[in-house]
């Protein structure tokens, strides 16, 4: 069974988003900080990385950075709050080696698509 | 279902629709559906006109089953969005909610479109991917204004009709409650734009005035500073300086002041040395000539007082009618205040301009004389506070 993680410091979304793809046959791990996910990805070596930019602490940049560092094959998505060609993130996540990006709010049809044509690739 | 709730929600939306508050109408309703049908989840996308888009902005029910806030949309172009911005819920279901269960038992039949089926089946999709089994479009007009999505039955029954019929009719008080808001929002960028039309109109107004008169460029502009620093200071001790109504009356007054100059001859107003007994009154006349060209304007209200008595004395020896002490309307003290202080500062043909402190050593003498003391003693202290 595929191996998502999910990483957002808000608990509403954490816990829709893993209930959402627990229903597609997908088992779901949780991160609610960049530092966990960054420790969790070492365990657990998850198929695919679902991560905010906007967190307290280390924001989804920084942890894109740091799981990339210790391995460069993880595949991470980036959610964020506006288009992230406005904050001129997209760029930075894109040299980091991104696999892409949705943003929020978004279309979960979208969400559902992408996720699941990261994780068969 | 209780008839409680029902009554309730009732007068709670009547009542939000007046106040032209959907937001809290909306709240108010998800929740009260949430909490007294017993649902998993209830949830509404609202149109937002920037990207013409649904946002999922209101959502109440269990951790992990609610769409959190502000984390989904649908596009125009959404399955679910066009089946009824096409008004396809006209044509299938007599009640205007989709019910996960009919749609699928439609799905089934032979004698529909294919196209209809094509944007019956992607709604019925869409339903499945937020784990809705009941869909209340709200409509004003034919505008879709918003969708209440709700999920399953903590016990697991089906909807009675009855229960749809009253959540259809919940869904078009907050799509009239949406609307509502918007007209007022509306309304009121009308006004402000027709009160900036206003304002501008009156400061051109003043400008074709200082254009005239050569001697006094600027001088309306800082007549209308000082008579703002003047209010801004009597309004600690004068309740009437300090209402906002008030001061914009003295500031459009301060504009106009000498709006009547317009009626002076400009050989008068920019003569080359001392004027005449009669130069003098015909320039006098200005208060006056002020007042009818402003005439029909009637919503000038106060504002035309001050324009007409600017040149009036506290001991009663001003024009045009003499008035003294506090027949004197405040507006007017004010400005004769700001004008005799600023036209001090201004070279004239006849004499040299006043520095700023033979100015107000010169109101300070005429306080009482020409001028209100309370006003005069406002000047004063701003001028002592190097405030002005």
């Amino acid at each position: 069974m595929a191996k998502l993680l999910i990483v957002d410091d808000e608990a509403d979304i954490r816990e829709f988003a893993a209930n959402f793809f627990s229903k597609r046959k997908i088992e779901v791990i949780t991160a609610s900080s960049g530092e966990e996910a960054v420790e969790i990805t070492e365990k657990h070596k998850p198929d695919l990385i679902l991560m905010d930019i906007k967190m307290n602490g280390i924001n989804g940049i920084e942890a894109l950075r740091r799981i990339k560092e210790k391995n460069k094959d993880a595949k991470v998505i980036m959610v964020t709050g506006r288009k992230p060609e406005d904050e001129g993130s997209f760029d930075q996540c894109q040299r980091l080696g991104a696999l892409g990006y949705v943003h929020k709010p978004l279309e979960l049809g979208e969400l559902e698509r992408v996720v699941m044509s990261a994780l068969v690739k | 279902m209780a008839i409680d709730y029902k009554k309730e929600l009732e007068s709670a939306s009547k009542t939000m629709i007046l106040i032209h508050d959907p937001n809290a109408l909306i709240k108010i309703i998800v929740r009260m559906i949430v909490q007294k049908v017993k649902l998993r989840y209830a949830g509404i996308l609202l149109h937002q006109k920037e990207g013409d888009s649904y946002i999922l902005t209101v959502s109440r029910g269990r951790l992990g089953i609610r769409i959190p806030e502000g984390f989904a949309r649908m596009n125009a172009d959404n399955p679910l969005i066009s089946f009824f911005r096409e008004r396809k819920d006209k044509e299938l279901f007599r009640d205007g909610a989709i019910v996960y269960k009919k749609a699928k038992k439609i799905l089934n039949r032979k004698n529909i479109s294919p196209h209809l089926k094509k944007v019956l089946r992607g709604a019925v999709y869409q339903m499945e991917i937020f784990d809705a089994v009941a869909c209340i479009p709200s409509y004003f007009r034919d505008d879709l204004l918003g969708l209440l999505l709700m999920g399953k039955k903590n016990n697991g029954r089906e909807f009675s009709q009855d229960e749809l019929n009253f959540f259809s009719a919940l869904a078009s008080d907050v799509a009239m409650a949406i609307r509502n808001a918007q007209l007022f929002k509306e309304i009121e960028l009308e006004l402000n734009k027709t009160h900036e039309l206003f304002l501008h109109t009156t400061m051109a107004l003043a400008a074709a005035v200082d254009a005239k008169d050569h001697y006094t460029r600027g001088h309306i502009g800082r007549v209308t500073d000082l008579s703002m620093k003047i209010a801004g200071e009597l309004g600690k001790i004068n309740t009437k300086a300090a209402d906002p109504k008030f001061v914009e009356s003295l500031y459009i007054a301060s504009l106009l002041h000498d709006i009547g100059k317009i009626g002076i001859p400009g050989a008068i107003l920019n003569k080359d040395g001392p004027l005449t007994d009669d130069e003098r009154k015909l320039i006098r006349d200005h208060a006056v000539i002020g007042v009818k060209i402003l005439e029909p304007i009637k919503e000038l209200g106060e504002s035309v007082l001050g324009v007409k008595y600017h040149h009036e004395w506290y001991d009663g020896s001003g024009y045009p009618d003499g008035l003294k002490e506090k027949q004197i309307p405040l507006i007017a003290g004010i400005i004769a205040v700001a004008d005799t202080f600023d036209a001090m500062a201004i070279d004239r043909p006849y004499r040299r301009a006043l520095s700023k402190d033979q100015a107000i050593e010169e109101i300070k003498k005429q306080s009482g004389k020409q001028f209100d003391p309370q006003i005069a003693s406002i000047i004063i202290k701003l001028y002592q506070e190097n405030k002005i």
